[in-house]
């Protein structure tokens, strides 16, 4: 089945917030992923935190695929370690299906 | 409009309003009456004040200062440093003083105690409602998952806070006013460019308006734009509608194009344009992808063909590609907004988006613009995972490219109907009103009648609300303390506007904000509140250097960053990261990579085709019951042409009663050569069947009585012009 996947960006820099919807490539779980993502990656990740301030959209789909493919040579891999490969791959889900080349869409405003 | 007149307006209105407050107050044996409430919340200010505001009479959020004598709003005058409105205030945004000092507005939180639909309210206290919301929501969590609870919010600058506490809460299952409106059209040209573009009018040399009613159906700057580049900078409109709307009379060209076939204009559009190679070989080539597939796929849809199909001649559809192709790239298509439309509307409007790549107008003054930086921060929060949720919205699985964050009205309806895939049986509504706006309201009200739960925040006791469990009374944006919002007026700013309240919120009024805090106190989730308004505003300005000073000093913030060419150097968000003339990411679904043609569906024998749409005086249903708007459009009518009011023996004037296939209704006929035979119109709105609304309370017909509930194949937006009609004239 298709599934439809949802994100926020905690930073929106444009006029619209910038969310988008895609196919479920890595057919993991990217709402799980989302909370999974915020709860083991953002504490790091975020505007004034140790690194970089990342999200979906700091990558298109096919970097996210092949950071993700390599994950093991990332700086923070130990992190990684401690997270299961069904936790990685829904974290791979909602960082590549809102990628800077999804689809995103506006508001009615 | 001299200000002599606005005065008197607004100065006869407030009585008006005042005296019939008294009244109704009176009679709903309430101890503080409007007069009294207004006299003592402005009894400590200074006599005279003018406050900054936005709008809120529409979505578009024009600039306002709101001129406060003795603690009374007495005038709303546009803010002349507002560029996106090109410092105008409409009809609508006059009025905004009849909302705030209506008198049928909700006052207290009111319970039901009848049966639903029965009108038996109970005056709860704010804790009593509260405590009943949130058990209610805690029990349905309970028993059917947290997606057992749907919410959906409005365009509000407070609905953010019901998506965060939908999101903290636990339900997948929030659905926003957009799939009864454009989502089709985003959909398109996001799958055509990777955004949804803002259309450079001002700037265009020729414009070609189908599907859209702009100097009708407002939108800021564009139709104050249009007027401007029409009459000063000498640009043409060209109009397609079935019906001879306002923008049409004062178009350059209309043609009355047969409902439903604006695909087969545009695909012929196409046609010319490749096939006399009329388009910017270079750019197109560097830009977009997919040109010698669109170029087989159009190569049969000749305007001779297109003729035969839409009824426009070939002669006009050769002739106006070429003029396109020559004012490009300062030419468009215009993407227009409402596609609610027709069972095929994406695919409809990829076709309009698609002519306007080829006339390279992307990102290019005269042509569509990407969205500009304007730099507010969206404050994040770390929202909790419920494990035993369903995997996916209720609505899933309906419609391949739905929105996730808008959902589908037309389908999550379906979902709880049905109970499938899940059961949904909590709703909370915020400030919108399905029972009004969208089709079928049989089926909204046999759904509602499922609900285990269902609360409503609105400002009045709207059609939806007399349906609810709880009814809980909002105030007005003149009353509220707002977050910052980001505005893009085209190419005339990208801007930030806020609200701080002009007066005191009237009766017992809560902002959605405070019952989602009051709400998440009693839910175990107020870490996700422990904010109050300001603090967000600062969060969402920080960083913007000069923002906080030019809102206190100008109402409005600019950010004056790049209008053209943001695209250098930037990828497309689509498959192919450029502009897709064909659709990968379609092709690849198994859907049409390329819009294909098919004729609108036919109605039985003697039906009529029902369109619907709007004045520039009301905003659907949400503006109808305020007074002074009342006055100058009163009601709505069916508008019919003669030769079919002649057949059904119906004089203009004359009641008559309309069945579809969904329900029927009752309204005057307009006998009027503005539609052609075959097709009848109704503006959206009026047949309340709320009491509260007075005005509107059994007056007219509701489009949502009437309209057949089908929707996109694509997004699952609703499609509201797929409705046939019988039309006889009334007994009596
Ligand atoms: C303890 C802090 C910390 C945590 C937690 C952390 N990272 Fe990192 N991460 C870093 C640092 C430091 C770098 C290297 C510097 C940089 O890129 O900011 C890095 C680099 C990266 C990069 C490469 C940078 C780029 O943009 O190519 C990615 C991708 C990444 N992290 C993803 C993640 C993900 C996914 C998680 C959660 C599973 C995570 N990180 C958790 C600190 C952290």
């Amino acid at each position: 089945m298709r599934k439809n996947l949802v994100a926020m960006l905690t930073l929106a820099l444009m006029v619209l917030a910038v969310v988008g919807l895609a196919l479920a490539e890595g057919n993991g779980n990217a709402r799980k992923g989302k909370y999974l993502y915020r709860k083991s990656c953002r504490g790091c990740h975020a505007a004034g935190g140790a690194a970089s301030d990342l999200s979906p959209n700091s990558h298109t789909q096919a970097e996210w695929k092949k950071l993700f493919a390599g994950w093991e040579s990332i700086k923070c891999a130990n992190e990684w370690k401690a997270l299961s490969d069904e936790e990685r791959n829904d974290i791979f889900t909602y960082l590549h299906d809102f990628a800077a080349d999804s689809p995103s869409p506006a508001k009615c405003s | 409009m001299p200000d002599q007149s606005h005065r008197r307006l607004t100065r006869r209105s407030f009585l008006k309003a005042a005296c019939a407050g008294t009244a109704l107050a009176a009679a709903a044996g309430q101890t503080k009456v409007l007069s009294g409430l207004v006299a003592e919340a402005g009894a400590a200010a200074a006599p005279w004040q003018s406050k900054f505001s936005a709008c809120d009479m529409c979505f578009n959020r024009c600039g306002l200062i709101a001129r406060v004598e003795n603690g009374v709003v007495t005038k709303l005058d546009p803010n002349p440093k507002f560029l996106k409105s090109r410092g105008m205030l409409c009809a609508k945004g006059n009025a905004g003083i009849a909302q705030l000092y209506d008198p049928n507005r909700l006052k207290y939180p009111l319970k039901r105690v009848g049966a639903r639909g029965e009108g038996k309210w109970q005056r709860i206290g704010w804790d009593e409602a509260l405590d009943l919301a949130a058990s209610k929501m805690k029990e349905i969590g309970e028993k059917h998952t947290r997606c057992g609870m749907w919410f959906t919010a409005g365009s509000d600058l407070q609905s953010q806070f019901v998506t965060r506490f939908a999101e903290v809460y636990g339900s997948f299952n929030v659905t926003s006013h957009e799939s009864l409106c454009l989502l089709s059209n985003n959909r398109a040209f996001l799958d055509t460019f990777g955004e949804v573009p803002f259309a450079d009018v001002l700037n265009s040399k020729y414009i070609l308006m189908a599907g859209a009613n702009r100097f009708e159906a407002l939108v800021t700057p564009d139709s104050i734009d249009l007027m401007t580049a029409m009459r000063e900078k000498g640009a043409k409109l060209v109009v397609l509608d079935p019906r001879y709307t306002k923008t049409a009379a004062l178009a350059d060209e209309w043609y009355p194009i047969r409902p439903g076939t604006d695909m087969a204009f545009m695909l012929a559009l196409s046609h010319v344009i490749i096939t006399e190679n009329l388009y910017d070989a270079a750019w197109v080539a560097e830009k977009t992808s997919g040109l010698e597939e669109l170029a087989a796929h159009v190569a049969r849809y000749n305007p001779e063909w297109a003729e035969a199909e839409c009824g426009v001649p070939a002669a006009d559809i050769r002739r106006i590609a070429r003029e396109l192709a020559a004012a490009a790239p300062e030419a468009m298509v215009y993407p227009g907004r409402r596609s609610s439309d027709y069972e095929n509307s994406t695919q409809i409007r990829r076709s309009f988006a698609i002519v306007n790549a080829l006339l390279a107008n992307w990102d290019r003054p005269g042509g569509l613009l990407g969205a500009r930086e304007v730099g507010l921060k969206k404050p994040g929060y770390d929202a909790p995972w419920y494990d035993d949720n369903p995997p996916e919205r209720a609505d899933a699985g309906r419609a391949p490219m739905m929105f996730e964050e808008d959902g589908s009205y037309v389908l999550m309806r379906e979902a709880v109907l049905s109970g499938e895939p899940y059961p949904v049986k909590g709703w909370f509504v915020f400030k919108t009103n399905p029972m009004q706006t969208a089709p079928d309201q049989g089926k909204t009200r046999r759904m509602i009648d499922t609900l285990d739960f269902m609360v409503v925040v609105d400002i009045t006791m709207s059609d939806t609300a007399y349906l609810a469990d709880l009814i809980l009374p909002a105030p007005s944006y003149l009353e509220r303390c707002d977050p910052a919002t980001a505005l893009q007026g085209s190419s005339a700013c990208a801007c930030v506007v806020q609200r701080d309240p002009v007066v005191p919120a009237l009766f017992e009024s809560r902002p959605v904000f405070d019952i989602l805090k009051g709400l998440a106190g009693r839910l175990d989730l107020a870490e996700f509140f422990d904010f109050d308004i300001e603090t967000y505003r600062a969060q969402q300005l920080a960083g913007l250097t000069g923002a906080k000073e030019a809102l206190e000093q100008d109402g409005v913030y600019y950010n004056p960053s790049k209008v053209y060419g943001i695209y250098e150097g930037r990828i497309y968000k689509t498959l192919s990261q450029r502009i897709e003339l064909f659709n990968k990411r379609y092709d690849q679904m198994g859907l049409d990579p390329l819009p294909v043609y098919s004729p609108p569906k036919k109605g039985p024998d003697k039906a009529l085709r029902l369109v619907v749409g709007r004045s520039a005086i009301h905003t659907q249903s949400s503006t109808q019951d305020n007074a002074l708007l009342n006055e100058l459009e009163p009601t709505n009518a069916l508008w019919l042409n003669p030769a079919d009011a002649a057949g059904l023996n119906v004089a203009d004037g004359e009641a008559v009663e309309v069945a579809s296939s969904a329900g029927k209704g009752r309204l005057p006929a307009r006998v009027t050569p503005d539609v052609p035979p075959g097709l009848v119109y109704m503006a959206t709105g009026f047949g309340s069947i709320s009491p509260t609304l007075t005005h509107i309370h059994g007056n007219g017909c509701s489009i949502a009585s009437l309209l057949a509930d089908g929707y996109d194949a694509i997004s699952g937006n609703a499609a509201l012009h797929e409705t046939f009609v019988t039309v006889t004239r009334s007994a009596s």
